[in-house]
């Protein structure tokens, strides 16, 4: 009974690594594409349970590190390029034999959204020269790093800062990051948003098996693998000293400093790690969906995250992310309206409705969310009753 | 005026000195203050005041001065360094709307003022709501959203024709019965103890409320933005008949004073009842048996409990009362601005912003942070010279405040010293 929650953890893993092989429906890349979202979601719900739920700092600026890890990938991919020969119109540098370009666009504006310095070049050129885009890879690299610079800066500036002066703050702070992605359209195109190449731009070719840059199993299985990587690191840090001095940090942080716990290094590590995840997964859903707005930054997003956490159950990662793909693929199978008695019910938003009440419903009367008690009634399933309950007095 | 600053290195170089200096003197009095063991809590703020306002000269005084921090330095600093930022601006784009055209000036100063009074009104709620159950109402906005809402339905939907009064009567009550309920409903488990972090909690379930009614209302009305009708209409006045410029003159949707301050009704009418609702509020706390006890358990929730006063029934008249305060506002705004089920966002952010510029839990410096907060950004939508930027810019600008005084001074400038938002637990 004991073991359980391990074995079904294997074969749901087993199932959504086979999922795409196996799964044969007219409506293959719809599917996948709700899975492959599902996965983004549950990436950015369980590392906001690791800094919300473990260490205690309930964040609501989450998204806009996931956005500064896309932004970070776009821009990076969209401005620099290297090329054989010179361009003459653009800022260029030499760069190992050949030439590292930085395009500057030309007049945005909605007609003249695709006229850069490079793209003059290569129109006079005429393919002669050989245009090199910056590797996505590396693109992904740069933008979680940013990402996680970001949350170490954050982290230093929210030091002295608790409870609901944490949740302005990081609210004030996602809120900027919106406003000036807005707003410096010279760089970021603003609404219009930045376009991205495709997460492998030229397709793969695995086991003799060769995919297009459209197809969905390449991208899947990219971001299954960042989930569970995440999940794993996550799992590692929450069972090593770190996770141990973190709990201590949210149980009360006066005491875990008193007992010698380096309170400030701890808090500013959690930050810079969940950011970091966070802005990994905005940077691969960015180049997996080739383009970036700020809109993914508006609060409702954030909310999403919080609540799938919640429902999930927030002082437990595995849950969190379980209760984001759940919940992902619920809101999906819930979008189709119906009519009852001549009134036509827009699912569309009535399912956004259901969700806010399950979640309130969830907050309410199951605090630990949904999935997390499920798990560890399991893993109480062999221990006598007396253990458990002098355990629970025990911890208490 | 063009849509640069003409001498942009002026400005930047006057700001990167005020930044600089400022930082420096908010790090050296903080540890300077820290190493003779006085108390810090005020030493960053003060010591970057004075380094932004007057430069080595200023955190070289307060050095000297070492423990004598008094709020004459901070008001003062505070005064100096505004007058530096608005002299640089001037002098970096003299041909700036801002300093060139006087009239354009008052009636920013103006307009700044009436929607500051606004946004002070609904941050009330806010803090009220905070000085009493310690948590911060994420639902704020959508307590706004449904005032207007209400209003809209009652007097142009479900009762055509009838008074505007009602419908804003009607909204409120509406708002305060749902306060009321969710309180009843989702908050009271927080006071009994048993949830491991109360002010987490209440921050979850507003956020939940938020979420539910802005899809509920969403769902019910649909996306289309909807507008009332001004609820009254000026009478004509030309006063006085003989001078020129007149003083005063009134059309019917309009106000001008002295032929270059124009104020729409629509926005006159919320201001006026916003104070005038105000002056109620403040005569219901201070003068009634009902206000007193909610002031008492928001300075002591043990004492106040002592004496009599059920503090959990404060809890509940407190998230009402707060709701209500925003729905008001809401529905005195219906008539101004287009109404969307998401226009709740906005102004609860800048409800965030009062209440910590202005200390969480303080009234007046909920009040007067709104009329600052007012100012700030009549300022940058008025003279940035960038006018799509600036437009893009509004929610930054309150943000950028926010931040800065939750950095510099997390108890705002009328905090109580030590207002920790864990919910009558101690910092």
């Amino acid at each position: 009974m004991k073991h359980i929650p391990n074995l079904a953890g294997l074969l749901l893993l087993a199932f959504f690594a086979a999922f795409p092989l196996v799964y044969q429906g007219a409506n293959y890349d719809y599917v996948m594409h709700v899975l492959i979202t599902a996965f983004f979601y549950a990436i950015l719900a369980s590392s906001w349970s690791m800094l919300a739920g473990y260490a205690g700092q309930f964040s609501f600026g989450h998204m806009a590190f996931m956005g500064i890890g896309a932004y970070g990938t776009a821009l990076f991919c969209h401005y620099f390029y290297i090329t054989a020969e010179p361009t003459g119109f653009c800022t260029e540098f030499p760069f190992f034999g050949r030439y590292f370009v930085i395009v500057n666009a030309i007049g945005v504006t909605s007609t003249t959204l695709d006229q850069d310095c490079l793209r003059q070049a290569m129109a006079v050129w005429d393919g002669s020269v050989k245009v090199t885009p910056m590797p996505v890879a590396l693109g992904i690299v740069l933008g979680t790093l940013a990402g996680g610079l970001a949350g170490l800066l954050v982290g230093l500036l929210v030091l002295r800062l608790r409870a609901a002066y944490l949740a302005l703050f990081t609210l004030g702070f996602s809120e900027i990051v919106k406003a000036v992605i807005s707003a410096e359209i010279d760089i970021t195109r603003g609404q219009a948003g930045l376009e991205l190449p495709a997460l492998f731009e030229r397709g793969v070719t695995v086991f003799g098996t060769s995919f297009e840059r459209t197809d969905k199993i390449p991208p899947y299985y990219a971001m299954l693998g960042l989930l569970v990587l995440c999940l794993a690191l996550l799992t590692w840090l929450a069972r090593s000293r770190f996770g141990l001095f973190v709990r201590a940090l949210r149980e009360d942080q006066d005491a875990a400093a008193a007992l010698g716990v380096n309170t400030t290094r701890y808090k500013v590590y959690v930050f810079s790690i969940t950011t970091a995840m966070a802005a990994a997964a905005g940077a691969v859903q960015a180049h997996y969906v080739q383009i970036v707005t700020p809109n993914m930054l508006f609060l409702l997003q954030m909310s999403l995250v919080v609540a799938m956490a919640v429902i999930g159950g927030v002082e437990n990662f595995v849950a969190a992310a379980l209760g984001a793909i759940f919940l992902q693929i619920l809101l999906e199978t819930l979008r189709t309206s119906f009519t009852i008695g001549g009134i036509e019910v827009d699912m569309t938003v009535w399912r956004l409705v259901f969700f806010g009440l399950l979640l309130m419903i969830t907050l309410r009367f199951f605090r630990n969310g949904l999935i997390a008690p499920l798990i560890d009634w399991f893993r109480r399933a062999g221990v006598a009753e007396e253990t458990v309950a002098k355990r629970k007095e025990a911890a208490s | 005026m063009g849509d640069k600053l003409d001498t942009p290195a002026i400005f930047w170089g006057v700001i990167l000195w005020m930044v600089a200096w400022g930082v420096l003197g908010s790090i050296a009095l903080r540890r300077r203050y820290f190493a003779r063991d006085l108390d810090t809590s005020n030493a960053s703020f003060v010591g970057a005041l004075s380094g932004a306002a007057l430069g080595p000269v200023g955190v070289g005084l307060l050095w000297a001065r070492t423990p004598a921090l008094t709020g004459r330095f901070v008001a003062v600093f505070g005064v100096i360094a505004v007058v530096l930022i608005a002299a640089a601006f001037a002098f970096a784009d003299p041909d700036n709307n801002c300093v060139a055209n006087g009239s354009f000036v008052a009636s920013q100063i103006t307009n700044g003022l009436i929607i500051g009074i606004i946004y002070g009104f609904m941050a009330l709620g806010l803090t009220l709501i905070f000085s009493i159950l310690g948590v911060v109402s994420f639902a704020h906005g959508e307590f706004y959203m449904i005032g207007g809402m209400l209003v809209y339905y009652i007097t142009a939907v479900w009762f055509p024709g009838i008074s505007p009064l009602a419908g804003v009567l009607g909204a409120c009550f509406v708002a305060f019965c749902l306060g009321a309920v969710f309180e009843r409903l989702m908050l009271t488990p927080m006071y009994s103890g048993k949830i491991d972090r109360p002010v987490e909690y209440g921050i979850l379930a507003t956020f939940g409320l938020a979420f539910t009614l802005q899809y509920f209302v969403q769902a019910v009305h649909g996306a289309s933005p909807v507008k009332a009708s001004r609820f009254v209409d000026f009478p004509r006045i030309r006063w006085p008949e003989d001078a020129d410029p007149l003083w005063i003159k009134t059309s019917r949707g309009n106000l001008t004073l002295f032929e270059t301050v124009s104020i729409s009704n629509p926005r006159f009418i919320a201001a006026i009842t916003c104070i005038l609702v105000l002056l109620a509020l403040l005569y219901l706390l201070h003068r009634t048996w009902t206000g007193k006890a909610l002031r008492a358990v928001s300075q002591d929730r043990d004492a106040a409990a002592i004496a009599g006063i059920d503090p959990n029934r404060m809890n509940m008249l407190a998230f009402a009362l707060g709701g209500m305060i925003a729905a008001l506002a809401g529905a005195l705004l219906v008539q101004a601005f287009s109404w969307l089920p998401q226009v709740g966002a906005i102004p609860a952010m800048r409800s965030f912003v009062i209440v910590v510029l202005g200390g969480l839990g303080s009234l007046p410096g909920a009040f007067l942070g709104g009329i600052l907060v007012g100012f700030v950004e009549a300022a940058g939508t008025g003279c940035i010279p960038d006018a799509q930027k600036a437009a893009s810019y509004i929610p930054a600008y309150g943000m950028i405040v926010l931040t800065l005084t939750l950095l510099l001074r997390p108890t705002g400038l009328f905090g109580r010293r030590y207002a920790s938002g864990m919910h009558g637990q101690g910092g």
